[in-house]
């Protein structure tokens, strides 16, 4: 058992969910025990796969696992599918494995009692399977396969209750804006391999460092140079700005928040949408290989994110959407890091985000099951009722805000420091005053969740903490966003059995020491402070500074209070163009093609046989006539043609 | 085994024959023989699907001749033969054909005028299938062609169904009219083709084989192949001589729809392939542009219809459409990547548009109406039918694991690869546009609270669901492994003279 074997790790809920799809009836509570046991078994499998992994490498010289099977075989094309196990693929395959294991647990108690129990533990099973999958895959279209298998996955735990009507919404929502993305993924897959002639993603490196792509051409543009190798990977990126929820396309991920609390805390915080981020890295060596363009836009529409995403947080008053919206903003971060030309920072930040952020949604999730209230505007006070949630909500927004000696900290200091070192100084300014903002809402977010009066009674009044098999997660959780950023010293590392800290396990080209950067920790922590002692300024009590603030700023307020108003203009968007095209298609289709062309050209047959059976008088005269006319002019023809 | 491919042509006919003596205040009698009847189709159709020996050299399996027409006047040795053969490309097709009216049989289980001449033409059309994808020669191809298409008028017009839609009424006789019309002049076409081609021979044969190894003049081609193209392309639903397609869908009966959706538009596509592609390599190297052109606007130009559709049929009638584009697209790239992902298309759309059509009809029969906007939750009340709604739908939106995917990528793969870089982005927007349509009827329709007014649908039939779950397993089959039909397509395709590797 080592690396070898590593396909097994997807194939165990894999197998799961076909028992489950076809025996879940007939199994005692739904089966449950199945998914359970699945996915814990997925999690062991990954120590000896690691263990393996780690005895094989020569210091910081990794050697990446890979093995394959024939597929689809013609003349000179051919699929392979495989796996292919390296530090970044041991990361993703940690925080899914691990995540997904608690969130199911979790959800042993969270779903009980609801009519499709079992449903949920097969989706939840096919989730993991696919998503092992997407990690693990060593080529193009594996990947892309089980990229679409995830997105069908979130499609079916949105609208888990589709019989709201909002659920069923956003989970249609949800599919076709990333499905949006991956066009331009899609297309980005073809065009490398267009020119590489595999979806081998190792073989596509090495034809890329053979200079391969170079002065390649799309259909007589006249492309040269890195141009075509750039564009392919701006095409590839754009699956990332789907499926992470990357300015244009966030739009689906605050509305996931139909689904059930676990599904936001597993698939739309801690791993799914960060499945984009964990692509760019994978394929990082061409991000830098095109021209600088590419990760160039891969900052700026992380920054945008961050910015935007972080100050839609400030005025939310549901308990999910503002997570949802500190999602958008960490992952904004982690395409901040790979922008920045930093591997590590961008992991570090994904690894210890599956924590604290899963712990978030799940802290949330507690709440909402005590108080059956998700708005902030009706809770409050629940310290004081669910002390054990308050104080790991608690750990998992100083986390969130990045407080030393958090795990958030760490991770975004790296980011911070990235940023700082490669990019140019407005940038690294923006990214601090997004610190600042997210300290801002996220102290709101607990003050007014867990401090001072409760706004609503009935909820208050028979809130408390969960049940053992809830909060056992949360605890684990809250322990590892206590403690997990630590992985960055070397010494930790070490006594984990790695060859050093986190930048000496996973990075790109060369190994990162872990480097203190004094400067950006004390600019940071400072704004994190201070964004905290202003958000106790403005929400502590009855947060009448909030509300004046907002008076004062109408505008702003209403400009974030409908998030920039994008939903609005894609909505029209929808509706006036998309739409109206349908229609306009469909209205020429029918009158123009077929009413007029079609039916037409049978009416004018019509028509002309109706004129013409006048001919046919059955007069003798008149066929003479005739018969005396062809012949003249028959005559004039022959001589016309003599002549 | 050659007696396998004249059982396919025969037992439809001679079903036909033996259900014209079932006295008709039997109709029970009239389902079972039909049923039985169409089970051996679906059976001899797997034999020579799993039979069907691809390695080594061109494919042409089971071999049957009977001579018609022999060294009389200007016809010489098998100047005219009932030569039926199949190769890599005819033997999924057939599995196709076969799979489909069994289905169909179950989905028409329940017609009660007159259903012994129902299914009496509806076995003549299937054996006019059947033996267009099995013939080797070109008259006999041309015949059966035939013998597909003249039912249609009957079928659609004694048992279809008029839709009033307030602007406008499309009657079943117009749309039986309209299609029957509209083949006929593709066939008008198809048969100068031919005559020409036999002309220009001159092997005093209509042979296919035969034909195929003559070398033909390269203006000769050129010119001929139009003929083919759009004489063919009216039955693949291509665009612009599409708009029989949704009309005719909607008029037929269901089983007709899910035949002619499923199946006949494939001879269409089909015959570009075997007749236009595999005789004028050159005029099809020559006219792949505008076939290229012609398919990447049928893909977009149906999926933006289906977008604005509320009847239910007729979105599946322009998603036909779309799907068909991309059938076209995949023979255009004029290489073994994208001509297979052509015939996978065919196998992937005509089992999903079955199972589509089916659905509909499971609905409209308890409902009587196929407006999308009048339901609403109906899934809490037809679950099945809504799951496997959802399972067409995703196949036809190209989700991994069923077959519409393995169709849709190597189309993309093939259009990339002969440099058609627009066309392949074009269907790759056109799959999110299908994304679009199906998603939003499934949200609307079968989503959300349940709309009060249905509180009486019940599950659909049980030989509906089984009809269903039969297309679900072949939509899976080949979603899951695709190699079985890879291997028996791509030799075959490779052997095509004028696709490049």
């Amino acid at each position: 058992m080592g690396a070898q074997e590593a396909y097994l790790i997807p194939a165990l809920p894999a197998a799961a969910f076909v028992i489950l799809l076809l025996f879940g009836k007939y199994l005692p509570r739904g089966g449950d025990f199945v998914a359970i046991a699945a996915i814990a078994g997925s999690f062991l499998l990954l120590f000896p796969v690691l263990v393996d992994f780690l005895d094989k490498a020569n210091g910081t010289d990794f050697v990446p696992v890979e093995k394959s099977w024939e597929w689809v075989q013609f003349d000179n094309f051919e699929i392979r599918l495989g796996f292919f196990v390296d530090q970044i693929t041991i990361v993703m395959l940690a925080v899914v494995s691990f995540v997904a294991l608690l969130v199911q647990v979790y959800s042993v108690a969270y779903m009980r009692g609801d009519p499709k129990y079992g449903w949920y533990f097969t989706c939840m099973s096919l989730f993991a399977a696919s998503m092992l999958t997407l990690v693990l895959a060593d080529n193009l279209l594996l990947l892309y396969a089980a990229w679409e298998g995830v997105g069908f996955c979130s499609f079916l735990l949105i609208g888990f209750w589709w019989e709201r009507r909002s659920a069923a919404e956003a989970a249609k929502k949800a599919f076709i804006t990333t499905r949006i993305g991956d066009v331009g993924f899609l297309i980005g897959i073809l065009l490398l391999w267009r020119e590489a002639g595999t979806f081998d993603i190792t073989e596509i490196f090495d034809f890329a460092a053979r200079g391969g792509f170079n002065n390649a051409d799309i259909g007589g543009l006249g492309l040269s140079g890195n141009a075509y190798l750039t564009i392919a990977v701006l095409f590839l990126f754009a699956g990332a700005v789907g499926k992470s929820g990357q300015f244009p396309l966030h739009v689906w991920l605050p509305d996931a928040m139909e689904g059930p609390t676990p599904v936001s805390a597993l698939i739309h915080a801690a791993t799914m949408v960060v499945a984009g981020v964990y692509m760019v890295a994978r394929m990082f060596p061409l991000f830098v290989l095109a021209d600088d363009i590419a990760l160039d836009v891969v900052t700026a529409l992380g920054l945008i994110t961050v910015l935007m995403s972080a100050t839609m947080g400030l005025v939310e008053t549901d308990i999910k959407r503002v997570i949802a919206y500190s999602t958008l903003n960490s992952l904004g971060l982690m395409f901040v890091a790979l922008g920045s030309g930093s591997v590590t920072a961008a992991m570090l930040y994904l690894l210890v985000h599956g924590f604290f952020k899963a712990l978030l949604f799940l802290a949330s999730g507690s709440v909402i099951h005590a108080t059956e209230k998700q708005d902030i505007r009706e809770l409050g006070g629940l310290a004081a009722k669910m002390p054990v949630t308050a104080a790991v909500f608690g750990i998992g927004t100083l986390a969130m805000i990045g407080v030393i000696p958090l795990s958030g900290f760490w991770a975004k200091d790296e980011v911070l420091h990235a940023l700082d070192q490669h990019r140019n100084v407005v940038l690294y300014i923006l990214a601090l005053i997004s610190v600042f903002i997210t300290a801002l809402y996220m102290t709101r977010l607990f003050i007014r969740t867990f401090l001072f009066e409760a706004r609503d009674r009935v909820g208050w009044g028979h809130a408390h903490d969960a049940e053992s098999l809830m909060t056992l997660p949360l605890v684990l959780l809250a322990a590892l966003t206590a403690v997990g950023g630590l992985v960055v010293f070397g010494f930790v590392g070490e006594a984990l059995g790695f060859p050093g800290g986190f930048g000496e396990f996973v990075f790109f080209a060369e190994p990162e020491k872990f480097d203190f950067a004094w400067g950006v920790a004390i600019f940071s922590t400072a704004l994190a402070v201070g964004g905290i002692v202003a958000g106790w300024y403005f929400w502590s009590e009855k947060a009448e500074p909030a509300r004046r603030a907002g008076e004062a700023l109408q505008p702003v307020y209403e400009t974030l209070y409908n998030r920039y108003y994008i939903d609005d203009a894609y909505q029209w968007v929808i509706n006036r163009v998309v739409l109206t095209l349908g229609a306009l298609v469909a209205w020429f289709d029918r009158n123009i093609v077929n009413d007029t062309a079609v039916d037409g050209s049978a009416g004018l047959g019509l028509f002309a046989g109706f004129e013409l059976k006048f001919l046919e008088t059955g007069k003798l005269p008149n066929y003479a006539l005739a018969i005396v006319a062809g012949v003249i002019g028959l005559a004039v023809l022959l001589l016309v043609l003599r002549l | 085994m050659g007696g396998v491919l004249f059982a396919l042509v025969t037992v439809p006919l001679c079903t036909a024959v033996l259900i014209m003596l079932v006295p008709s205040r039997y109709p029970q009698l009239v389902r079972y023989v039909a049923l039985v009847s169409a089970g051996i189709q679906f059976a001899l159709s797997l034999i020579v699907f799993f039979a069907y020996e691809f390695q080594g050299g061109r494919g042409l399996r089971f071999g049957f001749r009977l001579d018609w027409l022999e060294n009389v006047g200007f016809l010489g040795k098998n100047g005219i033969s009932l030569h039926l053969a199949v190769d890599g490309i005819a033997a999924p097709l057939v599995l196709l054909t076969g799979l489909v009216i069994f289905a169909a049989v179950f989905v028409s289980w329940n017609i009660s005028y007159r259903n012994k001449d129902f299914f009496v033409l509806l076995f003549l059309l299937v054996a006019g299938v059947f033996g267009v994808f099995e013939s080797q020669d070109l008259f006999f191809l041309f015949f059966w062609y035939e013998v597909a298409v003249l039912p249609m008028y009957l079928l659609i017009a004694v048992w279809g169904a008029s839709s009033n839609f307030g602007t406008f009424v499309r009657t079943k006789e117009y749309g039986a009219m309209k299609l029957v019309l509209y083949l006929v002049a593709g066939s008008v076409l198809i048969f100068i083709g031919i005559f020409a081609t036999f002309v220009e021979a001159d092997r005093g044969t209509f042979d296919l084989p035969v034909l195929g190894q003559v070398q033909y003049d390269s203006g000769f081609q050129k010119a001929v192949f139009p003929f083919y193209m759009i004489g063919f392309g009216v039955l693949a639903g291509m665009w612009p001589f599409h708009t029989w397609s949704p009309d005719g869908h909607v008029a037929a009966p269901t089983g007709v729809s899910m035949l002619h959706a499923g199946v006949l538009m494939k001879l269409g596509a089909f015959g570009i392939l075997r007749v236009g592609m595999t005789l004028l390599p050159e005029g099809a190297e020559f006219w792949a542009p505008v076939l290229m052109t012609l398919g990447v606007i049928g893909a977009l130009y149906g999926a933006i219809s289906a977008l604005a559709q509320t009847d239910l049929k007729y979105m599946v009638g322009y998603s036909s459409v779309s799907h068909m584009g991309f059938v076209l697209m995949g023979l255009a790239t004029m290489n073994d990547i994208g001509v297979s992902g052509a015939v996978l298309q065919m196998f992937a759309h005509g089992a999903m548009t079955a199972l589509m059509f089916a659905n509909v009809g499971a609905l409209y029969d308890q409902a009587h109406t196929r407006d999308m906007t009048t339901f609403g939750g109906i899934a809490k009340k037809m679950p099945r039918h809504s799951a496997f709604w959802a399972i067409a739908g995703l196949s036809s939106l190209g989700l991994p694991g069923l077959a519409g995917f393995i169709a849709e990528f190597h189309i993309f793969v093939g259009t990339f690869r002969a440099g058609y870089y627009w066309a392949g982005a074009a269907g790759i927007l056109a799959a999110a546009i299908t994304a679009t349509y199906i998603l939003r009827m499934l949200a609307r329709a079968y989503f959300g609270p349940l709309n009060e007014k249905w509180e009486s649908l019940r599950e659909m039939r049980l030989g509906e669901q089984f009809a269903g779950a039969l297309l679900i397993a072949f939509l899976l089959f080949m979603g899951l492994w695709p190699t079985p039909f890879i291997d028996r397509i791509s030799d075959t395709v490779a052997n095509i003279p004028g696709i490049t590797s």
